[in-house]
């Protein structure tokens, strides 16, 4: 009835895992399970669930590294909640504030509001064990152990083939200010995207804000989420995508949508996310058991199949994306990111009016 | 046993301690709703009122939030726009909903049924739902009306923009005006025919009499409509965050959303919120002082029978309006809804191959929140609409039989937060109740409380026009047979107001399933509810699955409101079969 | 050339006939009533006058044009009528200045011209002082008063009232009653008015018309109506009365108990065969006296059954010595007749009426 599609299968057969074959599942996990793991696990087991908010990445690939999640330590319920990064960010300040932390793992897309957090002691320290196996561009931002990063993605152009010719199609962010694209750019809203924040404060960095004011001049459709911008392509709103995610537009590609995707001459934004665990949250054993899985080859090859970047050398890029290490990477250093996202904010809602 | 035993008793039950004794009930049952009344309303509106003269972390007072919140230009012109939104669809809801009423009770306008049922979907639609669905009609360069547009006239590109002030007014309009709908012809039922006779033979035919004599008795209504219209649109936030942020302008709600940003301020935001109570009590005074002196109903009871005004060929005209408003409040979002609900990918259009089921599979099965989330969301709707009614049912009672002294407080505690937008509602009931000692963050209880607020003056207005149309001599027939006050209450009272409060029930279920502007700041992770949920899913753009959810939403309360309806023998706007 | 004039008109209603066949002429300047208990068809007769119903048969004219006919009828905003309702339908939104200015707006007259109409027809119902009130500030009977003005300022060719009487108490009722005459009187317009109460009808109207099942029993002036009832239901409706039945021989009238000569009747007595009259309890005369030979015939020996004492006068039932016919006797105040005591009957066969 339904295609067969990689991801369904993974879907479904973590559902018939989890459903079915408990006892079989378990013993081949524990088998591959490292003692740590182990130890965590038996843990873990008792305290039975996991509340994890994340702005990674669509509820559909978050989805699937919980379903995996659940299917490898049997016994652990994960409560995914997706939103953006800010929204994320004002529940576990309102949950901080209130005393009352229902967050178990954190995963932002601003490494801004890591450090900050860090500073505040809103986390726990933990050192995962396979924090030390992960591809060295993404070691060592915290080495007091208090967030790594467990997730990367890439931002270029994107662009819809049925309206845009590829030789016609931008080669650089700087093409963007063509007025040819007037009212035809899908942007997302730093106020509300972690990425967003990112990517426009490295474009700050390589062109000034004169950039974005030029920018506003072609009247850009701005939405919320940076996934935004794929929805646009996919609607036929918007032509080009100026703040596109790979993983998402490649997806969308998967799904049978015509579009593609442009890897900026002057450079693709590389998106360096971070974990953390909550200190004084509800599951302590299974926030960190889940800190390992977030840095195992099981979750980079699931990033993988959803197109975002592998954060272990084991686990190789997909044929279809780019993986970083191929492209030109441009991107801001965590102390620009911690004070110059705010900034970014203020000055975009100034120029962009909301 | 002597006289003077029974003379000696019959003193005691006379003296003083023993009025003391039966005075000390009637206080007690004063003091106790008078603490629910507090704690439910009063606390958090004043948290809020202190918070907006608090310093952060030191809590010092300090008018700096207002300056900071006033002090911005965008802020002010947040304020401005939510004023515009506000008036733009309290006359739009006005166009759409008087007409048909008119139409539905006085004339004989073909198809009456039908339309109602069409109110009544626009009137369970919630607005951010239909937001989206206008999105999918209204995109500028992908809405289906622009394409179709595009198609017909060769034009490059479409006419219509949704990412607008009008459009925003427009997508607010269309599933508000059900209020002004309801409140219209009800009063316009109540209309004698004498009233448009007397016109008539002095002269005046049809359009003149509905003009200046029909409509004017109904104005009572008429302006309630408006002011609801008026104070529902301002205090929104789904639709306005969907179509304003796009459009590059901001409204108080979400101007507010930016307050709780990184870092919290939540002593800004309670600032920046009090214009809009503002404004709410504002418009109270100003409904006051218009309606004044004059009376609105049949100054006496005879002659009050209602017929049908004969249209002739008109009555095409206003079916046509009527299937006009319609279409725009529910045919068009439902069609690109549904679409979107069973396509793959909803841009590729409407084809067979994109034709599929797997969004729904996706929500109702793999998903892991999505059914815990529908639970949620009618179970704590129908324990707010139980908690509601009966705590308002109480409180009427004791109002209406003057139980208490002061009762009229009481009377006032539960209407008052009508004057509090939703969103302002819950930020009070944040900083109430959140934090410890009740530490009441992300329960179920917070959210159930703070819808209970919030519909306190819906679940209060029909409890008491209930028990208005019943005559305190059927409960004091009972009680002259010897029978006590509760128990009059409980043989009499409550069977013969079953149908009233099953009605105001789902008066008060069936906002609660759309409540989007309060919930957004109290729910937490388990206790999510749909239209946060909807929300939270239009951020990542994906409109099938969202578009599947919106359809079980409107599915599941479509069909309990009906039940509940065939149950009681009315439908929502509470007529009689 | 009469003002009004309804020839066969009728109303259906499947098989029911709620008016049927009326035919009813007024003059200019007439007060005409339709009395008749209620379900009579009144009402609807009133609604088809004023433009509201359409008749299924029968047609209706006003100065010779034909208003009302079942192949189609002038609306009732262009009949240049009046109408007064039950509710009086006052608008509450509106002061008592501008209900009664409404009929003139519509008239473009010039607003001085309405303000010194208004003015005077207030004056008139003596509501001057009370102009800027509203109707929810005033009484039952200066509601009236306002429905009335409202409806007589635009001078109307017919005036209908329906029933304006019954919601007001039993003195105010009494006063309003000359009021809508003297109005009337005033103004000289053209009346109908319904009522159930035939107090009402005879106080106010030029002549009535009975009605009953949808049909006009009589149409006459009051006193020949209460004198001359022409049906049964006519004489029962109107007044008390007592029904008596008798058998002509062509010289006396014979009655259960006793007989009265033919000669002392009027002229449409029938000379042979049965003869009904209704005979009025104040057209009798109780008396302890025995008839004289002078007196005639006219006397029966009667019992005294039951009474009642009311004030103005003595209801009394009494039974002739022989047969076992009941009267109803009205008399003054001051003839005192025990129950049981014997009495002498003294009938004024003019004054019977013989019913058809």
């Amino acid at each position: 009835m339904f295609t067969i599609r990689r991801r369904n299968f993974i879907l479904g057969s973590s559902a018939l895992v989890a459903l079915g074959t408990g006892p079989k599942v378990s013993a081949q996990a524990a088998a591959s399970m490292t003692p740590h793991e182990k130890e965590l696990y038996d843990a873990a087991k008792k305290e039975g669930e996991l509340t994890w908010y994340t702005a990674h990445s669509d509820d559909i690939t978050s989805q699937a590294l919980g379903r995996s999640f659940e299917s490898l330590y049997p016994g652990i319920k994960v409560n995914v909640l997706r939103t953006t990064a800010q929204v994320a960010y004002q529940r576990i300040t309102q949950e901080i504030k209130a005393s009352a932390i229902q967050c178990d793992v954190l995963s932002s897309t601003d490494l801004g509001h890591s450090v900050e957090l860090k500073a505040k002691g809103a986390f726990e320290k933990y050192i995962p064990e396979n924090s030390s196996k992960v591809l060295d561009i993404y070691k060592g931002y915290d080495p007091d152990g208090y967030y790594f990063v467990t997730s990367a993605g890439l931002i270029g152009i994107g662009y819809n083939t049925a309206k845009v010719k590829e030789a016609d199609a931008p080669k650089n962010w700087t093409d963007l200010l063509d007025p040819r694209w007037n009212n035809n750019i899908a942007l997302g809203h730093p106020g509300f995207s972690g990425y967003v924040g990112t990517w426009a404060l490295t474009l700050r960095n390589q062109y000034g804000w004169d950039f974005f004011e030029k920018l506003a001049k072609n009247n850009p459709r701005v939405g919320r989420s940076i996934n935004d911008t794929v929805t646009m392509l996919n609607a036929g709103e918007s032509a080009v995508a100026g703040s596109g995610p790979a993983a998402t537009l490649l997806e969308s590609v998967r799904k049978g949508n015509p579009l593609a995707m442009v890897y900026p001459t002057d450079g693709s934004v590389l998106i360096i996310a971070p974990s953390s665990i909550m200190k004084g949250c509800k599951h302590p054993n299974a926030a960190r058991l889940f800190m390992e899985f977030l840095m195992s080859p099981g979750a980079s090859q699931i990033w993988v199949d959803h197109f975002t970047e592998s954060i272990r050398p084991e686990v190789p890029a997909s044929k279809i994306a780019k993986p970083a290490k191929d492209l030109k990477i441009i991107r801001p250093t965590v102390a620009e990111i911690t004070k110059g996202v705010p900034e970014v904010i203020k000055q975009w809602r100034e120029t962009f009016g909301a | 046993m002597t006289d003077k035993s029974l003379d000696d008793r019959a003193l005691h039950f006379s003296g003083v301690a023993s009025r003391l004794r039966r005075l000390d009930a009637s206080i007690l049952l004063w003091l106790a709703l008078i603490a629910v009344l507090a704690f439910l309303v009063l606390n958090p509106i004043l948290r809020l009122i202190i918070s907006s003269l608090q310093e952060t972390d030191t809590g010092h007072f300090t008018f700096a939030n207002y300056r900071v919140a006033y002090g911005n230009i965008r802020h002010l012109q947040a304020l401005v726009n939510s004023l515009e939104l506000g008036i733009g669809v309290a006359l739009l809801a006005t166009l759409f909903a008087v007409p048909i009423a008119w139409a539905i009770s006085r004339t004989d306008m073909p198809g009456k049924a039908f339309v109602r049922l069409m109110v009544f979907a626009a009137f369970v639609t919630p607005p951010y739902l239909g937001a989206i669905g206008w999105i999918l009609l209204a995109g500028p360069n992908s809405g289906w009306l622009n394409k179709v547009w595009m198609a017909l006239t060769g034009a490059e590109h479409g006419i219509f923009n949704i990412y607008s002030m009008t459009g925003l007014i427009l997508v607010v309009a269309v599933t508000s005006f059900p209020y002004t709908f309801v409140f219209t012809s009800s009063a316009l039922d109540l209309v004698s025919s004498e009233m448009e006779d007397a016109a008539n033979i002095l002269g005046a035919r049809t359009l003149r009499t509905t003009l200046r004599i029909t409509l004017p008795l109904v104005t009572p209504a008429i302006i309630g409509g408006i002011i609801i219209s008026f104070l529902e649109a301002i205090a929104l936030f789904g639709a306005p965050a969907l179509i304003a942020l796009p459009a590059r302008f901001n409204v108080v709600s979400t101007q507010l959303w930016q307050f709780f940003e990184y870092p919290v301020r939540v002593e800004e935001a309670a600032a920046y919120a009090m214009p809009l109570l503002a404004i709410t009590v504002l418009m109270f005074w100003l409904q006051r002082s218009l309606l004044g002196r004059k009376g609105y109903t049949s100054v006496t009871g005879k002659g009050g029978e209602r017929r049908m005004i004969a249209l002739g060929p008109w009555r095409w005209v206003m079916l046509g309006y009527a299937l006009f408003v319609c279409a725009l409040s529910v045919f068009l979002p439902m069609v690109v809804l549904l679409q979107a609900a069973f396509a793959k990918a909803w841009g590729r259009g409407f084809s067979l191959d994109n034709l599929t089921f797997h969004n729904f599979y996706y929500l109702l099965v793999e998903q892991t929140q999505a059914k815990q989330t529908i639970l949620n969301t009618f179970v704590y709707s129908a324990v707010t609409a139980f908690a509601a009614i009966s705590l308002t049912l109480a409180i009427a009672y004791v109002v209406s039989r003057k139980l208490v002294p002061w009762s009229n407080v009481l009377a006032f505690l539960c209407v008052a937060p009508f004057v509090v937008p939703g969103i302002v509602l819950a930020i009070g009931f944040y900083a109430a109740y959140a934090s410890p000692p009740l530490a009441l963050y992300g329960t179920a209880t917070i959210l159930i409380l703070g819808f209970t607020t919030r519909f306190l003056p819906i679940a209060y207005t029909s409890s008491a026009a209930g028990l208005r149309s019943i005559n305190p001599e059927m409960e004091e027939a009972v009680r002259i047979l010897g029978g006590g006050r509760l128990l009059a209450i409980r043989k009499v009272l409550i069977p013969l107001l079953k149908k009233s409060l099953a009605g105001a029930w789902i008066l008060v279920f069936i906002p609660a399933t759309r409540e989007l502007s309060a919930a957004i700041f109290l729910v937490g992770p388990n206790t999510r509810v749909i239209s946060v949920m909807l929300f939270d899913l239009s951020e990542e753009g994906n409109f099938e699955v969202l578009s599947a959810l919106g359809v079980i939403l409107l599915i599941a309360t479509v069909a309990i409101a009906a039940i509940g309806s065939k149950m009681i023998g009315r439908d929502f706007m509470l007529r009689r079969d | 050339m009469s003002r009004l004039k309804l020839s066969g008109v009728s109303k259906r209603y499947g098989d029911f006939f709620a008016v049927d066949t009326i035919d009813l002429e007024l003059q200019s300047g007439e007060f005409v009533s339709l009395l008749g208990p209620s379900g009579c068809g009144k009402t609807t007769t009133l609604r088809m006058i004023a433009g509201f119903v359409d008749p299924t048969a029968g047609i209706i004219e006003m100065d010779g044009q034909v208003l009302s006919s079942p192949a189609g009828s002038v609306p009732p905003d262009r009949r240049q009528m009046s109408m007064i309702f039950q509710s009086y339908a006052i608008w509450p939104n509106m002061t008592v200045q501008q209900n009664v200015a409404f009929g003139l707006e519509l008239r473009r007259m010039p607003n001085a011209e309405v303000k010194r109409r208004v003015g005077e027809m207030l004056e008139v119902v003596h509501m001057n002082h009370l102009a800027d009130r509203y109707p929810a500030e005033l009484s039952g009977g200066q509601q009236q008063r306002v429905a009335l003005a409202r409806a007589i300022v635009i001078r109307p060719s017919v005036l209908l009232l329906d029933e304006p009487l019954s919601n007001l108490d039993a003195t105010l009722r009494e006063e309003m009653r000359f009021e809508i005459r003297r109005l009337h009187d005033e103004f000289r317009v053209t009346t109908v008015y319904v009522t159930h109460d035939q107090a009402e009808a005879m106080v106010t109207s030029d002549r009535i018309a009975v009605m009953n099942h949808g049909r006009i029993d009589q149409v006459d002036h009051p006193r020949a109506l209460y004198n001359k009832p022409k049906t049964r239901f006519v004489a029962g409706f109107i007044g008390r009365t007592n029904f008596i039945e008798g058998t002509s021989d062509g010289h006396e009238i014979s009655f259960d108990g006793f007989a009265l000569p033919r000669s002392a009747f009027g002229r449409d007595v029938p000379s042979q065969g049965k003869a009904v009259f209704s005979v009025r309890p104040h057209s009798m005369r109780l008396s302890d006296v025995p008839p004289t030979a002078r007196d005639g015939c006219t006397s029966v020996a009667v019992i005294v059954l039951e009474r009642a004492f009311l004030g103005e006068h003595w209801d009394y039932v009494v039974k002739p010595r022989e047969g076992a016919l009941t009267l109803k006797v009205t008399t003054s105040p001051l003839d005192d007749f025990p129950i049981g005591a014997p009495a002498w009957l003294e009938f004024e066969p003019r004054q019977m009426a013989s019913i058809a």
